[in-house]
């Protein structure tokens, strides 16, 4: 009687570790799945943020976590095209930052050419702007004769550029330098300065565009 | 030789000039650069008109400046003038008016230009021309060899202004330029 006592125990005490046992591994799944439908849900929050240009993170954070969703290689149609679109905005806006990267260098390149060939051109303007100043008809007369020695001819073309708005440059009516530098005697006042000067093989300038101040 | 190339190939340039689609629609930015050249035009207007009254000036500067007045006027352009001393303005020819202004029988003249406005802003026309008029107060002082202040007025003067895009070839590169020309000049008011 005492063995068969002994023999019941014994089976009700394997029969409950096995049970005990079996339940663990279940909520381990149960636990796995949650935690595999959670990093899905998140992964489809943040690539349709991303998508959607609705998250703060720079291009950079953008690109690390497109890299970790990829990496966790979800089972799931939905994530899988979210991918595909998000990688595809980010090829473009990365094209696009370069772009603007590259338009920015070359502008302040361009900026500093352009400070560098207006210094170039202050000689030119102080010639121009002393033949305003010139207090009388003979002093001014003489001061455009020397000028004139820069240019080429009194013939050359002078264009002033009266706006540079929207990429245009918008031009008052061409005229020469002979009348231009007798245009400053009458009128007394020099509001332009060089924008740009062409000139020959001898140094005398061919050509020259004004901007107004 | 080479001034004789440079000469050939501006007034080519110039001679090839033709007016620019009238298509186009300015941005305020650029508009208020057109409007301001066309004041400018006036008041390049009014210095040159001191310059050819004034008996200080030289008489070969004076005759020069009436040329460079004159350009700045559409062709069959009048200006009217008015006195104190009789009721009705005659109308001159822009040459006509300067002629006479470098010939005023005063021993010196005086004029000042001042209140250069728009009193009719820019519109633009259906052929792509921008009108508008633009309103200047004249004082205008005359004196005897005594330096005794003979007559004096003051006359309010409306200008129409007119404005249109053209293009013209220098140097092998085409360029859009803002055309402003000045019609007629015409008296509103005369006071003293």
């Amino acid at each position: 009687m005492p063995q068969l006592i002994l023999v019941l125990f014994v089976a009700t005490l394997s029969m409950g570790a096995f049970t005990s046992c079996k339940s663990n591994k279940k909520l381990a799944r149960e636990k796995e799945a949650a935690a595999y439908a959670a990093k899905v849900e998140q992964s489809k929050n943040d690539l349709t943020a991303m998508l959607n240009g609705t998250t703060s993170w720079t291009l950079d954070e953008q690109t690390k976590r497109l890299d970790t969703i990829k990496s966790y290689n979800i089972d799931d149609q939905d994530v899988k095209d979210l991918i595909v679109k998000v990688e595809n905005k980010l090829t473009d806006a990365k094209a696009a930052a370069a772009r603007k990267t590259e338009e920015d260098r070359l502008r302040k390149e361009e900026a500093t050419k352009k400070k560098a060939e207006q210094a170039r051109f202050s000689n030119i303007d102080r010639n121009l702007e002393s033949i305003a100043k010139a207090t009388s008809y003979d002093e001014a007369n003489q001061r455009i004769e020397a000028a004139l020695h820069l240019f080429a001819t009194p013939e050359i073309p002078v264009l002033m550029i009266i706006s540079q708005a929207e990429g245009f440059n918008d031009y008052d009516r061409p005229t020469t330098i002979s009348k231009f530098l007798n245009y400053l005697k009458d009128r007394r006042i020099y509001y332009y300065r060089v924008e740009s000067v062409k000139k020959d093989s001898h140094g005398k300038i061919t050509e020259l565009e004004l901007i107004k101040k | 030789m080479k001034n004789l190339i440079y000469s050939t190939l501006f007034i080519i340039g110039i001679m090839m000039v033709s007016p620019v689609s009238a298509q186009e629609n300015l941005s305020p930015e650029r508009k208020q650069a057109v409007d301001s050249l066309a004041l400018e035009k006036v008041r390049d207007l009014s210095k040159y008109i001191t310059i050819i009254g004034s008996k200080d000036t030289p008489w070969s500067e004076a005759n020069r400046v009436i040329d460079r007045a004159e350009e700045l006027f559409m062709h069959g352009s009048e200006i009217g003038v008015s006195s104190l001393l009789r009721p009705q303005i005659k109308n001159y020819s822009i040459r006509q008016y300067f002629n006479r202004l470098i010939r005023l029988n005063y021993n010196k003249v005086e004029i000042e230009w001042y209140k250069i406005d728009y009193v009719s802003d820019l519109q633009r026309q259906p052929d792509g021309t921008y009108v508008g008029v633009i309103t200047v107060f004249q004082k205008f002082n005359g004196y005897d060899k005594e330096g005794r202040l003979i007559y004096h007025d003051t006359t309010k003067k409306d200008i129409t202004v007119y404005v249109k895009k053209k293009k013209t070839q220098i140097n092998g590169q085409l360029i859009n330029f803002w055309d402003v020309m000045l019609g007629d000049m015409r008296v509103k008011e005369t006071s003293k």
